[in-house]
């Protein structure tokens, strides 16, 4: 991404947004971190460590890699479902 | 007339700025006017009009940017990069729907044009 779009983005003076979060606790036992936070912000700390980000129905398993750095945690929780037909056998 | 600049053919009776801006990906009017002005062209300078060194001046003032193929493909590791972790502006761009949140109900034409991930020009 364009360094100037991130900073066109938000005033760096209030820096990321992020929700405080059990990270060192996570970090410690490699337990996956539950949150409701989707609009939070990964920050580099967060690569490695796991999340169950909640879609609205229910909490979805998301690893963190490099390449998410920057984005929100909402991005990898889909909160949409796919529509597909389905035969019903009852009319 | 014909002029070739970085092997792309450019009519000859187009102003350069124009001309600049319409045979490559990733200039506009803005940055080929820039371009002209930074090499002190007139404006209303035509295609046909340029000398020999004057198009090599515009062909290395082209191969400092990042324009055309390169760009493109530029473009394209983003957009899969996008996909490859997940996130939901990938999942939009392969399945050819909007990226930011735009109405599908109707229109979403340009992202059905242009969104995949290997991006058209």
């Amino acid at each position: 991404m364009r360094a100037s779009l991130v900073a066109l983005g938000r005033s760096s003076w209030k820096g990321p947004f992020v929700v405080p979060l059990p990270i060192s606790q996570a970090k410690q036992n490699g337990t996956p971190i539950r949150t409701n936070a989707r609009s939070c912000t990964i920050l580099p700390q967060f690569v490695g460590l796991k999340f169950q980000v909640h879609n609205g129905r229910d909490y979805v398993q998301v690893e963190i890699t490099e390449n998410m750095v920057g984005s929100k945690l909402g991005e990898f929780a889909h909160t949409r479902k796919r529509w597909s037909y389905t035969q019903t056998k009852n009319k | 007339m014909v002029v070739h600049i970085l092997g792309k053919a450019v009519k000859g009776k187009y102003r350069i700025n124009f001309g600049l801006a319409k045979t490559f990906y990733g200039i506009g009017l803005q940055t080929a006017t820039r371009i002209c002005s930074k090499l002190g062209f007139y404006p209303d300078m035509r295609m046909h009009q340029l000398s020999e060194q004057q198009t090599m001046s515009i062909t290395k003032e082209l191969s400092e940017m990042t324009t055309d193929s390169k760009l493109l493909a530029q473009v394209r590791a983003n957009i899969r990069m996008k996909r490859e972790i997940g996130s939901y502006t990938g999942m939009r761009h392969s399945m050819g729907l909007p990226v930011r949140g735009q109405r599908t109900k109707t229109n979403a034409k340009t992202a059905r044009k242009l969104n995949r991930i290997e991006r058209k020009m």
